[in-house]
């Protein structure tokens, strides 16, 4: 039992992160962002990229090398992030909210497919892998590997959430979350706050992509189709726009898994968690912790 | 606005007209007698399974350059057509679609079941005979097409292998699991229904599905470890193989672990980890390394492509030459003349040994064999002959 919960949370933290992304853009712009799995699908061939570029060097300092690889990826998935916002959602802005939703679908494949060419089509082997150690808790094994990313994931979202909440570039996100009309007139620059936006939920994303790839090993150009449609299932059930919501729907929905898996069988997984997406939009579309939504698409 | 409706209407009939009419002068271009007898081959070069398709693709093309420098057959040259199925059923679709459309004779190719399936039906409508090279599962031959030959081992084989082994190292709880694909649940179920035909102390304690494309399995390895097994039979892909035998190790499962053909690829082991996936078992079809006297054909295969052959190049190297006997006995490019021949074919040589169709279009020997992970390769450990 205490396994179950531990694989379900430590999945769980995955979901979270790349979760919060896809619910801070919502949040701002109210858009679908469907490609931010994919930017999920970029960091971690950043990271590999970086990895395999300066294996000399990562094979004394494995951890540490690791971590500056992550801050690199992350910077690098994040202007990803906002290149995107600025090529293909800006011209946008006052477009039609479902033409948004279509280019964003278009982004995705541009994304997948764009890396298909680049890195090949086969997947690729993690040059830094974490293994290692583990402890016993209750009965449960946990890997000292599997702390770290938790570690490192719990660090990510409260930084975030600190800025989104004291900073003036948070202040300038709610916002416009609120009123991009008002923001405006009350001289908040909105394209700069949705770019900066992008780029912190692009990071993330990217982070957790580099956290997948050194832990699993393997990835692959298609790795950020599944995930995206988890981490948008946890936004919906945390409460799509809340931080707090999609910390909690990430790790509800690892839960959820977890548990599915070992009652119903593995090949229910996937069944399982978008059931409870549909059920989730008919009985509380606001999630559990969400506000009141006043337009959905 | 009618107006425009009224083009467009006239434009989508005429381009269906168009494209229906080049099919039949395209499909026309098989039974014209002069120029090259076109062989196709649907095998992934891309996907998860990538690594497979250019052994494949070797393998039967060094068959049809040693063909063609003997004269080819019915006095033409064999070209070989090869088209990506990616390992998915679409893709596949699209790829047999494709080789009909370019006029083949036959087709050599077939390794991911799931995505050959598909390709059954479009090769029966155009009457092109199909030697399969590489899948094996029993959905193939279920349906009883005409058409359509296994040269592989099927799954009932591969899981009368796989448990024969089983009974060997005298396994006594053994868990099956496999990643939801017809492939690899046939050879599950059969090896649970063999398992329960054994009578001896082995038992099948968990049957479990995964699915497949996705980097975490602790889950369905939290319910493998409880269920206490010494020996796990994956029955998937590399890919995830690799993935399920790393977690398999972090949570501390001991025991000993086998996966089927479809695992057998370099891949499995540096997704594992070298260390991870060490005296990991594998059933599978002999591979040119296990094979005996096979050294004279690794070194022109070597000579040719500059590199090793690999998993399934040597049964792709068959499948052209059975196409080809088939083609020679016919007399004819016809697919129905080339499928009576087929089934007339007794004796003739294979890598895998004497070739005789059953009733059912398979082998009547599998050839399976053991291998095991030893460094970074797969070495013979039993060639289940005593």
């Amino acid at each position: 039992m205490t396994q179950i919960i531990w694989n379900g949370l430590f999945v769980g933290s995955f979901y979270a992160l790349v979760a919060l992304g896809y619910s801070m853009v919502y949040g701002i712009m109210k858009l679908l962002n469907f490609a931010h799995g994919d930017l999920y699908m970029v960091g971690a061939f950043v990271g590999f990229a970086l990895l395999t570029s300066f294996s000399g060097f990562t094979a004394t300092l494995s951890l540490v090398a690791l971590l500056v690889v992550l801050l690199l990826s992350m910077v690098g998935t994040g202007l990803a992030g906002v290149a995107i916002e600025r090529i293909a959602y800006r011209p946008l802005r006052n477009a039609p909210r479902l033409s948004l939703l279509i280019t964003a679908v278009g982004a995705s494949f541009a994304l997948e497919y764009g890396m298909r060419i680049v890195a090949g089509p086969n997947p690729q082997v993690y040059p830094v892998r974490l293994g290692g150690s583990s402890v016993h808790v209750l009965g449960a094994r946990i890997g000292v590997a599997q702390l770290v990313l938790i570690g490192v994931a719990i660090a990510l979202m409260v930084a975030l959430n600190a800025m989104v909440m004291r900073s003036r570039q948070g202040r300038a996100m709610r916002a416009i979350a609120l009123d991009p009309v008002a923001s405006r007139l009350m001289g908040v620059d909105v394209n700069r706050v949705i770019a900066r936006a992008f780029f912190i939920g692009s990071a993330l994303a990217g982070a957790a992509g580099v956290m997948a790839g050194s832990y699993y090993g393997s990835i692959n150009f298609l790795m950020g189709f599944i995930i995206g449609l988890k981490a948008f299932t946890a936004a919906v059930i945390g409460g799509i726009g809340s931080f707090k919501g999609a910390m909690l729907g990430g790790v509800v929905l690892g839960l959820l898994e977890a548990f599915g898996t070992h009652y119903l069988g593995g090949q229910w997984r996937d069944v399982f968690a978008f059931a409870f997406l549909i059920l989730f939009l008919t009985v509380r579309p606001t999630g559990l912790l969400g506000e009141r939504v006043t337009e959905r698409v | 606005m009618r107006k425009t409706k009224l083009a467009v209407a006239l434009v989508a009939v005429s381009t269906l007209a168009l494209s229906g009419c080049q099919g039949v002068f395209g499909g026309s271009d098989k039974s014209s007698s002069d120029g090259p007898i076109v062989l196709g081959m649907a095998v992934p070069m891309s996907g998860s399974s990538s690594a497979i398709g250019p052994y494949m693709k070797n393998g039967a093309q060094l068959a049809i350059d040693e063909i063609n420098a003997k004269g080819g057959v019915l006095g033409r040259k064999l070209k070989l057509n090869v088209q990506d199925s990616a390992c998915d059923p679409k893709t596949a679709s699209t790829a047999a679609n494709k080789l009909v459309a370019a006029g083949v004779t036959m087709s050599v190719g077939g390794y991911c079941s799931s995505a050959t399936l598909p390709t059954l039906s479009v090769f029966n409508k155009a009457n092109t005979p199909m030697i399969i090279p590489a899948a094996n599962s029993a959905d193939l031959v279920s349906q009883h097409l005409p058409n359509v030959f296994l040269i592989n081992g099927t799954g009932v084989q591969q899981a009368q292998a796989a448990v024969s082994w089983l009974t060997k190292q005298k396994a006594t709880r053994v868990a099956l699991v496999d990643d939801s694909t017809s492939y690899s649940t046939d050879i599950t179920k059969r090896a649970k229904t063999d398992i329960g035909k054994t009578g001896g102390a082995m038992k099948a304690v968990l049957h479990e599905s995964v699915n497949a494309g996705e980097s975490d399995y602790s889950s369905n390895v939290h319910d493998i470890v409880s269920a206490h097994p010494d020996f796990v039979y994956w029955t998937g892909y590399y890919q995830e193989g690799g993935l399920i035998i790393r977690q398999l190790r972090q949570a501390g499962y001991h025991g000993k672990i086998m996966v089927a053909d479809g695992s057998v690829d370099g891949k499995l082991i540096s997704v594992a980890g070298q260390q991870p996936a060490q005296g990991v078992y594998a059933t599978m079809t002999e591979t040119p390394d296990t094979m005996p006297g096979a050294g004279d054909w690794i070194a022109s295969y070597k000579k040719k492509f500059g590199a090793e052959p690999g998993p399934y190049s040597p049964q792709s190297y068959d499948a052209v030459r059975v196409a080809a006997k088939a083609m020679k006995d016919a007399k004819s490019t016809d697919g129905k003349k080339i499928e009576a021949a087929l089934m007339k074919i007794d004796g003739f040589p294979l890598f895998s040994g004497k070739l005789k169709f059953t009733a059912d279009h398979t082998l009547t020997q599998g050839g399976f064999v053991i291998l095991q992970v030893s460094g970074t390769k797969f070495t013979l450990a039993d060639d289940l002959k005593n």
